[in-house]
């Protein structure tokens, strides 16, 4: 053990005082700041703590007349927000189906399970999972079809299959556009700038209404998948270049080593090239995850019952109509606690990669 | 190989007859004529951008040359997809600055092209690298990655991984040039050992004392021609030509 | 001799044939078909539409528009929505970031708790859930019998009503010029080498060019006084319902508010990615020199953050002008929405998408356009040595 000889303390009024009032200008900020967190910070306990109602007793009117937040449209109306209008009895496969994307999710953070094939397995198995507890019809489950699902796990389903489709599309297009036959890099990278410099809405938009018509009607498909290819398209043409750009990040030596020992070029892409453009881009990677999940919630425009239109729904109609601020807020918290704790996880790993560097 | 009869028996290792090779309009290399026998130990020589490297990249096909014809093992290089996987597989390089897979263990760097190419089993794979190993005098280091590694254990490394393909001809593009002066010698070792066991080499390298004590002739390359072709007795002493001299009082004078 | 496709040429070329081949034939049956199913349904291909009146109407519009108006006339009016729309955001979101990231950077830990706490709430939840928020919150305010007042403004449910001077469209137009001349001119006296005098010492003369130009906006918006009119027009209430002033209506600010803040807490990292990347060595360079520290910070540490931030600024511009499309969420008529309208209207579902790319393309390429110019002009030179 060491001992380290601490310099004398000075004292916590002086310490304080070194860290926000330094300057005048440094003390005015600190209460300014202060003032402001204060303030916010007060009113937002008030609000949400001191005097909201947590309780459905009373019903609406007594919510309503509580001058803080009302959360017992939460208590009323969870079960719709969260599962749509998915069957009562049913819920509890809808809600273990959410639970099984966590799992899906957390499991891709170790990594132990870096490596193409465990990914893909963990992934493959975990959204077979989700679909056959949601869908049913197997395993003495009633069958659910897709129009009934809502709420979180419509939200979730579309992600997961947005990247479970985007994902390796993303590669294929990342080694498109850096191949060296001329037409098809360049054809390629037209697709996707095309696509990068489109709203996601309208793309959207262009799966879900007008593809149809230019489709033959037995290739049509439902709706809801219609959506998902247009939103894994997206997905990846923004992942492609993120791609791209971890496989800048490799030497050529290291395909030109690949190369002389006389491995094929998928040989050289799957095992020497792709693994270490991954390790690359794993920061960016997440990121996009980070950002295609909030951006699911647009669905929610060509008319799917995902948690935000039953979030509407369940404050839209009757009683509740004034608690929308307290349906948006819990709608908001979950989506926080998703996001939040990806783009932590990714801004660690960025960290430790750049230590690992030095 | 379509014709695998012709490299099993005799003939030359290697044929480079009147090849060209440009980029856009500067051109690298012109009209080079090389002929290499099997067993030969082959250094070539010259100032940088004289078009070395650029020679025996061609031969395994890392550059496509524009004119003339290669010939390895019997083989020709041309568009044959077929053609260019065996030489591939029957030549080992050496690189100058290792390109060693840094995401997988020495071990793995070693058996991963005999076990994808080759399809030998796991097994046996392993214990051909370790027997590399051991003739590269590492043997200890094959579970590290070579991040872990001197510049002068990895250029070892990277030359067993060749051996592991059992090539039948060693390139070695300037194998020393990246390493610290007193790494050097640990790769040489190794590469005149390998010389004595009668491998075919070609070797881009300035190592004159290398030359001197293992070529069987010494290829000296100036704006992309073979300038001169002799013996190293010869090269060295009784040189005809001035470039080449030039050459020699730079790189031996200090 | 090798077999055709043994021949690496050959295959390339194939291969080229082969992907390309097929991916024109995929859009070509598909607007065939496309053609083929409209085309049962009554509806001709073609541009001829554009000129046909569009019998419905917008709910937001800087330009004249009646439901007589022809489509073309539309997808314009939708196309100057969302550049305004997506101005105004993102001059907001700058402003926001700028503050918020400021803060972020500064010495002071509280400021930074303060930053990071807004960051790490409005990054993290999906726009359009704060476009509905807002919009909601607006749209939940009281009627106008009962609204919010406060120096003339006037908060209610149908939106901000604000007072505006009673001048002529044409000189409220030149007086929005000159005030903008008042910005840009001290800008360009500050740096143009017309001037004999040295840079570090025209603040008299930007002063009075800011001021020439404000009083040029004054003399404009009094020549352009409606006749007969207050000088300004308030907003008051008529009945059931509100007359004069300028109304500003839910959908708009629901949208301006929410990009503001969310588009902020993006901006804000970026300016905070800036100044990070400004190296302590030319600071202490900057100090040892004598500089002042804020003479430090607009003559070294801004500079030198600025050219750091502005590309990766640049794509969240774009970002943010794409951002608009939420617009149909709320019922706002930007340009993608007018799209959706035509589709739903006419049927001319092909061309009214072709229109939907190719102005998004065209706003995209010329905000990359603007920026490319920007960021060369005040590109460091060379290779310089940073960090």
């Amino acid at each position: 053990m060491e001992v380290v000889v601490a310099p004398p303390a000075p004292g916590k009024l002086e310490d304080l005082k070194r860290r926000f009032f330094a300057t005048p200008l440094q003390a005015l900020l600190s209460l300014i700041s202060l003032a402001i967190m204060v303030f916010l910070a007060w009113k937002l306990l008030n609000w949400a703590v001191f005097s909201a109602v947590f309780t459905v007793t009373g019903g609406p009117e007594a919510c309503q007349a509580a001058a803080g937040a009302c959360w017992s449209v939460i208590a009323a109306r969870w079960r719709i927000i969260l599962f749509g209008l998915y069957p009562f009895e049913e819920q509890w496969r809808s809600a273990l189906a959410c639970l099984t994307v966590v799992v899906m999710t957390v499991l891709s953070c170790i990594p132990a399970f870096w490596t193409g094939r465990r990914i893909a397995i963990v992934w493959g198995a975990g959204t077979g999972l989700f679909y056959v507890l949601m869908k049913g019809g197997l395993l003495g489950l009633p069958y659910v079809g897709e129009e009934a699902w809502g709420g979180l796990a419509l939200t979730l389903f579309i992600f997961v299959t947005t990247c479970l489709i985007g994902f390796p599309l993303a590669i294929c297009l990342a080694l498109m556009r850096r191949s060296e036959l001329p037409w098809i890099s360049r054809t390629t990278g037209l697709i996707i700038d095309g696509v990068r410099s489109l709203p996601l809405i309208s793309i959207l938009f262009t799966f879900a209404i007008v593809l149809p018509f230019a489709l033959p009607q037995w290739m049509a498909g439902d709706k809801l998948y219609r959506v998902i290819l247009g939103s894994a398209l997206f997905f990846s043409a923004y992942q492609a270049e993120i791609v791209r750009g971890g496989m800048q990040g490799v030497p050529a030596g290291q395909e030109e080593a690949a190369m002389a020992l006389g491995m094929s070029y998928w040989q050289r892409i799957g095992r020497i090239v792709l693994p270490q453009a991954m390790r690359n881009a794993l920061p960016a990677t997440i990121n996009q995850f980070v950002i295609s999940f909030k951006e699911t919630s647009l669905v929610v425009i060509v008319g799917f019952f995902e948690i935000l239109a039953s979030g509407n729904a369940a404050y839209g109609t009757g009683e509740w109509r004034f608690a929308y601020v307290e349906v948006y807020a819990f709608i908001a918290f979950i989506y926080f606690i998703f996001v939040f704790s990806l783009s932590r996880y990714g801004a660690f790993l960025e960290r430790r990669m750049a230590v690992g560097e030095r | 190989m379509n014709s695998g009869d012709s490299s099993k028996s005799g003939g030359p290792a290697l044929r480079i007859e009147n090849v060209d090779k440009n980029y856009g309009t500067f051109q690298a290399l012109r009209k080079v004529n090389l002929s290499v026998e099997r067993g030969e130990r082959i250094v070539v020589c010259g100032p940088s951008g004289s078009g070395k490297s650029t020679m025996i990249r061609c031969i395994n096909r890392l550059e496509q040359h524009n004119g003339g014809k290669i010939t390895v093992l019997g083989t020709e290089l041309n568009d044959d997809v077929a053609n260019i996987d065996g030489i591939r597989r029957e030549v080992g390089m050496v690189f100058q600055h290792f390109n060693l897979f840094p995401h997988m263990t020495v071990l793995e760097n070693l058996t991963i092209a005999p076990m994808i190419v080759r399809k030998v089993p796991r097994a046996e794979a392993e214990a051909t690298a370790r027997r590399y190993l051991d003739k590269v005098r590492i043997p200890e280091q094959a579970m590290k990655f070579p991040g872990q590694l001197s510049g002068g254990q990895q250029q070892r490394v990277a030359i067993a991984r060749a051996l592991c393909m059992q090539p039948q001809i060693m390139l070695f593009d300037e194998p020393t040039s990246a390493l610290d002066p007193e790494m050097i010698a640990e790769v040489l070792d190794v590469m005149v050992t390998l010389a004595s066991e009668g491998m075919t080499m070609i070797c881009v390298t300035h190592e004159m004392g290398f030359a001197r004590k293992v070529a069987d002739r010494v290829v000296f390359m100036d704006a992309g021609e073979i300038v001169e072709e002799a013996p190293p007795e010869e090269f060295f002493t009784a040189s005809r030509n001035e470039r080449t001299r030039q050459f020699l009082s730079q790189v031996l004078g200090h | 001799m090798i077999s055709l496709l043994r021949n690496q040429k050959v295959r390339n070329a194939l291969l080229q044939l082969l992907y390309v081949g097929s991916l024109a034939a995929l859009v070509l049956a598909g607007v065939v078909i496309a053609r083929r199913n409209l085309a049962e349904q009554g509806i001709s291909s073609g541009f001829d539409f554009l000129y046909k009146s569009t019998g419905w109407d917008v709910n937001f519009s800087l330009l004249p528009a009646t439901a007589n108006d022809p489509y073309w006339w539309f997808f314009l009016i939708g196309i100057i929505n969302t550049l305004f729309l997506g101005t105004v955001g993102l001059i907001l979101a700058t402003i926001v970031g700028t503050i918020v990231g400021l803060a972020r950077t500064s010495s002071n830990e509280l400021a930074q708790l303060l930053g990071r706490t807004y960051v790490d709430i409005f990054r993290n939840i999906p726009l359009i859930l704060q476009v509905f928020f807002w919009y909601a919150l607006i749209t939940h305010l009281p009627t106008p019998r009962a609204a919010h007042e406060a120096w003339g403004f006037l908060l209610t449910s149908r939106g901000l009503y604000i007072p505006i001077p009673n001048v002529g469209a044409v000189a409220m137009a030149l007086a929005i010029l000159a005030v903008i001349a008042a910005i840009a001119l001290p800008v360009w006296l500050g740096r143009t080498s017309r001037l004999s005098r040295p840079v570090g010492e025209r603040s008299t003369i930007q002063l009075a060019g800011a001021a020439v130009a404000l009083v040029f906006a004054v003399l404009i918006l009094m020549s352009g006084r409606l006749p007969d009119a207050p000088l300004l027009d308030f907003p008051a209430l008529q009945g059931l319902n509100l007359r004069g002033g300028l109304r500003i209506p839910p959908e708009f600010s629901a949208l301006a508010i929410a990009i503001a803040i969310y588009g902020g807490s993006y901006i804000a990292e970026i300016v905070r990615g800036g100044f990070k990347s400004v190296g302590k060595g030319q600071m202490e360079a900057a100090l040892s020199l004598g500089l002042s520290p804020w003479r430090v910070f607009t003559l070294v540490r801004l500079p030198l953050a600025l050219r750091a931030m502005l590309p990766i600024l640049a794509n969240q511009y774009v970002w943010l002008m794409k951002a608009t499309t939420m617009g149909i969420a709320v019922g706002f008529t930007d340009f993608f929405m007018i799209v959706a309208l035509a589709i739903n209207h006419s049927g001319q579902t092909l061309e009214a998408i072709g229109i939907l790319m190719a102005g998004f393309l065209a706003i995209n390429l010329s905000l990359a356009a603007i920026f490319n110019r920007i960021n060369k002009a005040i590109a460091l030179k060379g290779n310089q040595l940073r960090g």
